[in-house]
């Protein structure tokens, strides 16, 4: 738990400000030493100047007695931290410092045995040749004032410290609390429920909204696993039937077949049910290939009109075989993002429902305009039609109509179209006027194109 | 002709090797990529058959190793993924042609036929006309003429005679047409070829005597002038 809590994001970020928070008072205390130490020198330095002005005042107007009088008088006022020297000819004549080498301007005076162990800051100056006056004061009290500001700051900083670092734990242990509950919902998820959902507080903040992807993530993922599963009981169903016929005719030609003829016409028949089976089985793959998505690598810009007419060539003769007409109007130039493959087998399958779907003189129309930028390609015909409750089923997988069990088919044609255009982001869709089927495909113009 | 098979699954390459022992050609067997690999440099092949999914060595890498190294022998691909762009991939690495696993056995001689005529073409120049009997086409200016008369094609029965003229006597499948002439690289639900055939017949073979396109029962068709 510990290294843990240390590693979470919210630590880190407490953590970091923290430290920014530190070196910023440090910065800031280092600054306001400096200041106050330059203010109070000049203040010690102002007020010194403004003795020896007294003394030097005094010495012009009265001469030397003067000025030693009120050295005396300066040292006798209220603040014992003060130091003044008079020297005539290098000899203390005033005040109460040794007589030093003197020093004019501004002065400083380290501590030693002729100022008691004090440092003298303060200012020297020659009143007339041989006449030297000093003024100044303990810097101690400097070093006082300098010491509380450190207080201050220090004080300062072990608060922000200690309300960094709460802030820190109180923020990481409510971002573990929430990534621990999330994590918990997940590993929940793995075991199987996928009903579950990751808990959102509504405060829209980056966990929720990282919850809410995961679910909308999870959403998705319970939409194709109930797909998959309804698809493998399709399966399981379909391919029963089929595979029970094929049971059965075997077992009739065990039965009743005589001779080498009746067997090899069994036999012939055998194979072509099985044929029937492999293609049902391919065509369940090839949707889940394109459920799949990644055949948009393979796709080009290409001209749909020119593939619809390349179609309808290809199924003319198809639908003259079965008394139908096959027409298209197209309108040229329109372009989408594509693959040929799977686009020539989605209009091939419309084309073949409404071939083997329709009676004899069925008109079939392909048609391809552009409707607010989309290319809209209609396959229609004026057959018996599908009634419109039955609009929405009949894109699901191994759907088929009552009406249909007996023609050709597995009854994959319309899903496998419906993956292909949505593989494309097309929408397909059956119109609801009649007459007859009208199975209509929007596709989004390509881009370099519209 | 002696064709080498790489095939890991024994049921498959039994079925395979029997087909082809029916049809008089040697077969000569192995269950691994890197075995295949080395017999087929060995050479004195007249074809190979490479299953994709192989132990040790990919039939993709095998077949692109003997491409790399200057190997002519024509490959057909056999697999069970019904990839869509496994196809391509398999006749970028080298491959002559590709066979979807299961697949009928006609399907399978027909396109082994079909890839060594192939092979034993390239090298000479493409040619210009192509004649079966009395009948001839011209590639450039797409014309035909059987008995010295002129017969008007659409594009689409020009490629498909065309395409049974290139392998004439020699049987080619619906699939194969499918592919070859129209591109399609799916079962369609309706008669396509079928259709398309008998208007072609309608055009080349009526009225003109002898029959140049025949039914192959169970396989395909084949033009053959005899």
């Amino acid at each position: 738990m510990p290294t843990r809590f240390l590693r979470t994001e919210g630590f880190r970020l407490s953590a970091l400000y923290a430290g920014i928070f530190s070196l910023s008072i440090l910065a800031l205390g280092a600054f306001v030493l400096v200041i106050t130490d330059q203010a109070l020198r000049d203040q010690i330095v102002q007020f010194s100047s403004s003795d020896i002005a007294a003394v030097r005042n005094g010495y012009v107007n009265e001469g030397v007695r003067e000025a030693r009088e009120i050295v005396h008088q300066l040292m006798a006022g209220p603040v014992s931290s003060d130091f003044y020297l008079l020297e005539q000819d290098g000899k203390a004549i005033a005040g109460n410092l040794s007589a030093m080498p003197p020093r004019t301007g501004t002065v400083d005076i380290p501590a030693t045995v002729a100022t008691g162990n004090h440092e003298v800051l303060g200012v020297g100056a020659f009143l007339a040749p041989g006449l030297y006056v000093f003024s100044g004061s303990d810097t101690a009290r400097l070093r006082m004032v300098q010491l509380h500001i450190l207080h201050v700051m220090l004080g300062l900083f072990a608060a922000a410290m200690l309300l960094a670092v709460a802030g820190g734990t109180l923020v990481s242990w409510s971002f573990l609390r929430r990534t621990d509950a999330m994590a918990r919902a997940c590993r929940d998820i793995m075991d199987g429920d996928l009903k579950l959902r990751i808990p959102v507080r509504g405060t829209k903040d980056q966990l929720d909204r990282l919850a809410e992807a995961i679910n909308e993530m999870l959403s998705r993922i319970g939409q194709l696993m109930d797909n998959l599963s309804q698809v493998s009981n399709d399966i399981a169903h379909d391919l029963r039937t089929p595979v029970t016929h094929l049971r059965h005719r075997l077992e009739r030609a065990r039965a009743d077949c005589r001779t080498p003829e009746e067997y090899a016409a069994s036999l012939e028949a055998a194979i072509t049910k099985a044929d029937e089976i492999l293609g049902l089985f391919a065509a369940l793959l090839r949707i889940a290939q394109i459920e799949g998505g990644e055949r948009r690598a393979a796709f080009t810009s290409l001209d749909l009109g020119a593939l619809l007419d390349q179609l309808r060539e290809m199924f003319d003769p198809v639908a003259e075989e079965a008394g139908h007409s096959l027409r298209l109007t197209s309108a040229p130039g329109l372009v989408i993002r594509g693959d040929r493959q799977l686009l020539t087998q989605l209009f091939s399958n419309l084309i073949e429902n409404a071939v083997v779907h329709t009676p004899p003189g069925t008109h079939i129309t392909l048609s391809l305009r552009a409707v607010s930028g989309q290319a809209v390609a209609q396959v229609s015909d004026d057959g018996p039609g599908v009634p419109v409750e039955e609009h929405e089923r009949v894109f699901r997988r191994l759907y088929r109509r009552e009406a249909s069990r007996t023609q050709p088919g597995h009854g994959l044609g319309l899903s496998l179209a419906a993956a292909i255009a949505e593989l494309h982001g097309a929408s397909i869709r059956i119109l609801k006027e009649g007459p007859g089927m009208s199975v209509e495909v929007s596709f989004p113009l390509a881009r370099d194109a519209a | 002709m002696k064709i080498l098979l790489i095939e890991d699954d024994r049921e498959t390459s039994a079925h395979i090797v029997y087909v082809l022992n029916k049809e008089g050609h040697e077969v000569e067997l192995c269950h691994d990529g890197r075995e295949g690999l080395g017999r087929a440099r060995a050479g004195g092949h007249g074809a190979l058959i490479v299953d994709r999914m192989l132990p040790r060595l990919d039939g993709l890498s095998l077949v692109r190793h003997l491409r790399e190294e200057g190997s002519q022998t024509p490959v057909l691909f056999l697999t069970t993924m019904s990839g869509l762009d496994d196809r391509v991939e398999g006749l970028q690495a080298g491959g002559d042609d590709y066979l979807v696993k299961p697949f009928a056995f006609p399907e399978l001689l027909a396109r082994v036929h079909a890839i060594t005529r192939r092979s034993q073409r390239t090298g000479e120049n493409e040619p210009v006309r192509l004649k079966a009997g009395d009948l001839e086409i011209d590639l450039i200016r797409r014309t035909v003429q059987r008995a010295g008369r002129a017969i008007e094609l659409q594009a689409q029965e020009f490629r498909l005679l065309e395409f049974l003229m290139r392998n004439i006597g020699r049987v080619v499948t619906r699939a194969m047409l499918l592919e070859k002439v129209w591109d399609l690289h799916f079962d369609p639900r309706t008669n396509i070829v079928e259709t398309h055939m008998s208007r072609l017949r309608g055009k080349v073979d009526r009225g003109f005597g002898a029959e140049l396109i025949h039914t192959v029962r169970g396989a395909g068709y084949m033009l053959r002038a005899d």
